[in-house]
């Protein structure tokens, strides 16, 4: 294939240098100058991690081909300050805390640098639009939109330098401002994530993954593949030497698929080898045939007898059931004066961190096989892979590198197992940069639960008795679906006394996609049952729903339903927080929409419009809050 | 991953349209490549090798406009960000801005191009809607012997399905043509599920001239786009809203019976729902938007136009 030379202006220096007709100018940056500081979040565009300035315009760079900067001035965030120094946009960045996991801030910075620069003065409706291509999970957006405008008035001299300096910190540092330690490293894009760094002679690793929900495999072939020219080693189930499982609490996830898939996206193998390039066509060569099984997709159709089994080990698919019983269910509703009864569901939930699944190992020279990556839990991952390699723990290290935003999603070695498996067939240092559509197809979701629910209370609003009962899809793997049953359980009649509870949380296998760790881990789908039903209720009883809240709630020396005394208890002041700041329109919850006198305040986000430059040109006024 | 053995740059269009009548089977034309990268990823095409791809962007002949007889001709080389920042195109095709505001982002707009979309024939384009309302054609160049030959088809019989199109082997796209539609109010109407980078679930695009008073409707232009596999334009509504007196009853009228025209891909019942609302927005957002006119509705509704 004819390389393509590109001779280019990247911050302010001439460069001239080979790469591939098809690079995008993203690998360019990053593979063929090491100018990590651009992203690849998503590589479609949709993210802005990748954001660059080309001839003084800012472009998706995975969006355009390399050979269209060829001869242009390129920007990137490595150039936007002198080295060690920042700008004044970088330190407002700081000054704000507007950045948490860092992967979408050298991006953002970009695109806020960009924004200031097309117009000074655009006003924070302008400074959102145009930021509006650059997706953060972290932090908010709020202390980003902050910055920029903390910079718009430095620059514009209507604030003063010093706003940048760090506050003082008075007596306690709660409630002080600190800086965060590591931004200067987050917004001058010199951080390296797991995907920015590179080893000497390092492979680079892609995964073959499952079409089928639920197959036999019958047979995997790897010859072709593996003869190929720059195929380093090509691996399987078979190459794993110890004892094969991994999972938060159940052991019951094999490196890649042994002897069957379970959904569809499942490692069944990989290859590594010089380049991406190369280990992904040799992905096409490996044959796999596979006899499909009959699949389960509903978890109500899991637990009945003639369902499909998905792990030998579980003929039930039951993953775990948590039962919780205190007082007498049947007295509790036989008190109730009325008793309300209703089924919610929830969806899965992909995490959407911003930085995709990415990790290296290599073996060194003391034999101890390394793995570096973004797990947000390393001390487990390592002692399973101890296990799974069959090496003692001190043969085995596991280092942590930034993580990119994981939110529960990286608790799971959904991958790490297969690079020290490339690492120790070919002693070299092997890297796995999942896309994101992998990433997504891959990875742990929030539990989809369906929960019914029956509560009785007394015409004064006092709670009687709840039953609660969920059940969860786990998907494919057990990963961390215990310890959500078991938190879903504890949390869900949420913060209120009630003396006589049934809670069941059951989570069962099925064909989807694996669920896994999400924040609030099982809370959330509790929560959101348990206070719909507290709304419904006082809608019924014609209550406010603080007041019914406030009747029913655990106070010091309550006894909650897995019976712990309460020390402590906040939920009067938390009630009162809310009820302040929602103005709260106080009675009964009967009226709706445009007739509530709560809508619409100062502080309440408005639906959504766009143009706000365009107003600005026209000077036209545009009818706002069109609410069809 | 999108890979190729050769990317050219030609800088002249004879050399393009040299090397695109010369390019093996298989090979792509390049504009923004806003379409054309993500399209070879996983979930769509996937991985795709092709032969050749050639890019049209440095071709000088194409960058730039002409407003000439009531008509802008844009060349392939415009891009969405410059209805945005060219202030007469933006005084020329009051619908435009709209359009582009709502499309993806800032900096996919400075790549993405007009034509481009065009070519990608979606269904979901929201550059269409808005083009077929300026009775949009779209110009097409090949080479015959040494010579460059035109010809200029309609938007809307350009475009024959999804991902379809009249263009021919070895054609270019080489400039759109559009109405001049000065001192019209325009608008745009587009859901999807977030507000920036987002396809068109649906889309409309609107253009109104109301009269000196703003009482009558001088000219009505309406077209809608995602409800079917071709873009449409509401001639009829057009038709029932010209000469007649501005009322809010009227649009509402018009805007019930416009769901009849819509044929759709798929969830009928919310498609249907959202066009009656699309046309009424679309013709009361243009009328406010119409510059130096103030709309004085018959049956005036105090909240909206205090
Ligand atoms: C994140 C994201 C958000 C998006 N948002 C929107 C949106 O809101 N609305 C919307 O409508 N679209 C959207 N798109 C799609 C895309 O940006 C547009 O369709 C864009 O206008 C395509 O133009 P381009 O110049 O990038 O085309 P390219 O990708 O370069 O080409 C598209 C197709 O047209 C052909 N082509 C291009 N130019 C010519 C020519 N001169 N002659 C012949 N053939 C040609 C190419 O061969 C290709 O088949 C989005 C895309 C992304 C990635
Ligand atoms: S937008 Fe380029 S990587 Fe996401
Ligand atoms: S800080 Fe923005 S994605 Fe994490």
């Amino acid at each position: 294939m004819p390389k393509l030379t590109i001779t280019a202006n990247v911050n302010g220096r001439k460069i001239s240098r080979e790469t591939q007709p098809f690079s995008r100018l993203l690998d360019f940056l990053r593979e063929d100058l090491n100018l990590t500081g651009a992203k690849e979040g998503c590589g479609a565009g949709e993210c802005g991690t990748c954001s660059v300035f080309v001839d003084g315009t800012l472009v998706k760079s995975c969006l355009m081909p390399a050979a269209k900067a060829q001869g242009t001035r390129i920007e990137t965030i490595e150039g936007l300050a002198k080295p060690g120094s920042l700008t004044v946009l970088q330190k407002a960045f700081h000054k704000t805390g507007a950045s948490q996991c860092g992967y979408c801030i050298p991006g953002m910075v970009m695109a806020a640098t960009s924004a200031l620069r097309e117009n000074p003065n655009a006003d924070i409706e302008e400074i959102k639009e145009r930021l509006g291509g650059n997706i953060c999970r972290c932090t908010g957006y709020t202390k980003i939109f902050e910055a920029v405008e903390m910079t718009k008035a430095i620059l514009a001299g209507d604030s003063p330098e010093s706003v940048l300096e760090e506050d003082k910190v008075g007596d306690s540092y709660i409630g002080a401002n600190v800086r965060r330690l590591d931004a200067p490293s987050k917004v001058s894009g010199r951080l390296k994530y797991a995907a920015d760094i590179k080893m000497y002679d390092m492979l680079q690793m892609q995964v073959l993954r499952s079409p089928f929900a639920h197959a036999t495999i019958r047979s995997i072939d790897t010859h072709e593949a593996e003869a190929m020219d720059g195929v380093a080693c090509v691996i399987t189930a078979d190459d794993v030497p110890g004892n094969d499982g991994f999972g938060v609490f159940v052991h019951d996830q094999p490196i890649m698929a042994r002897g069957k898939v379970r959904h569809v996206g499942e490692a069944v193998a990989a290859v590594a080898a010089e380049d991406v390039l190369t280990a992904r066509r040799a992905l096409s060569k490996i044959k796999v045939e596979y006899e499909a099984l009959p699949g389960l997709y509903d978890p109500s159709e899991a637990m009945k007898p003639d369902a499909p089994i998905i792990h030998d080990y579980a003929p039930d698919n039951l993953i775990k059931h948590i039962p919780i019983r205190k007082g007498d269910i049947e007295k509790g509703f036989a008190e109730a004066d009325i008793i309300l009864e209703d089924d919610f569901s929830t969806q899965q939930v992909e995490h959407a961190y911003l930085e995709p699944e990415a990790g290296i190992a290599y073996v060194d020279p003391d034999d101890v096989v390394v793995v570096i990556s973004p797990s947000q839990n390393i001390t487990h991952h390592r002692h399973m892979l101890a296990e799974i390699i069959a090496k003692p723990i001190n043969k085995v290290r596991f280092i942590m590198s930034p993580v990119g935003g994981g939110f529960g999603g990286k608790e799971d070695m959904i991958y790490q197992g297969m690079l020290a498996l490339g690492a120790m067939k070919t002693h070299r240092p092997v890297q796995l940069n999942f896309t994101r559509e992998e990433s997504l197809i891959a990875s742990a979701k929030r539990h989809p639960a369906r929960i019914h629910y029956k509560m009785g209370l007394k015409l004064d609003g006092r709670l009687t008795a709840i039953s609660f009962d969920m059940l969860s899809d786990g998907g494919a793997y057990g990963m961390s679906s215990e310890g959500v049953m078991r938190k879903a359980a504890i949390l869900s009649c949420g913060p209120y006394k009630v003396d006589n509870v049934n809670i069941d949380t059951r989570a069962v296998y099925t064909n989807n996609t694996p669920s896994g760790a999400f924040r609030t881990f099982g809370g959330m789908q509790a929560q959101f049952a348990t206070e719909s039903m507290m709304d419904m209720a006082a809608e019924t009883l014609g209550m406010d729903p603080f007041a019914i809240r406030r009747i029913n709630m655990m106070t010091i020396g309550a006894t909650t339903h897995t019976q712990q005394t309460l020390e402590t208890a906040s939920l009067d002041r938390v009630l009162a927080a809310a009820e302040t700041a929602s103005r709260w329109e106080k009675g009964a919850p009967t009226v709706r929409g445009s007739e509530r006198r709560d809508l619409c305040g100062p502080d309440t986000r408005q639906s959504c419009t766009l143009g706000a430059r365009i107003k600005t040109n026209h000077n036209n006024p545009r009818f706002c809050a069109q609410v069809a | 991953m999108l890979t190729c053995d050769t990317y050219h740059t030609p800088h002249s269009l004879a050399e393009a349209l040299e090397l695109w009548s010369k390019a093996p089977e298989g090979s792509r034309i390049v504009a923004g490549a806003t379409d054309i990268l993500p399209w070879a990823r996983d979930g769509r095409a996937g991985d795709v090798h092709v032969p050749e791809l050639i890019d049209v962007t440095r071709i000088s002949e194409l960058d730039g406009y002409t407003v000439q007889n009531g008509r802008v001709r844009l060349g392939a080389g415009t891009v969405y960000q410059d209805f945005l920042t060219e202030q007469t195109l933006m005084r020329y095709l009051p619908c435009m801005p709209y359009c582009s505001i709502w499309f993806a982002d800032d900096q996919i707009r400075a790549q993405a191009s007009l034509t481009g979309n065009l070519v990608n024939a979606s269904p979901a384009a929201d550059g269409t809607p808005a083009v077929v309302a300026l009775n949009g054609e779209i110009e097409l160049a090949r080479l015959d012997g040494e010579d460059i030959v035109r010809r200029l088809i309609p938007v809307v019989d350009f475009i024959r399905g999804p991902g379809q199109t009249q263009l021919t082997k070895d054609e270019i796209a080489t400039a759109v043509v559009l109405d001049t539609a000065q001192g019209y109010g325009g608008s745009f109407q587009k859901v999807g599920l977030r507000r920036s980078l987002v396809i068109s679930v649906a889309c409309a695009a609107g253009l109104v001239k109301a009269d000196h008073d703003g009482r009558l409707f001088e000219d009505v232009r309406l077209a809608v786009g995602g409800v079917g596999p071709r873009p449409i334009r509401l001639l009829e509504v057009e038709q029932s809203l010209k000469g007649e007196r501005i009322s809010h009853d009227l649009i509402e009228q018009v805007a019930q019976a416009a769901t009849d025209t819509v044929g759709s891909r798929s969830r009928q019942e919310y498609r249907r729902e959202v066009i009656v609302n699309f046309v009424r927005a679309a013709i009361e957002d243009a009328l406010t938007n119409q510059p130096n006119v103030n709309i004085s509705f018959e049956d005036a509704r105090e909240e909206h136009y205090a």
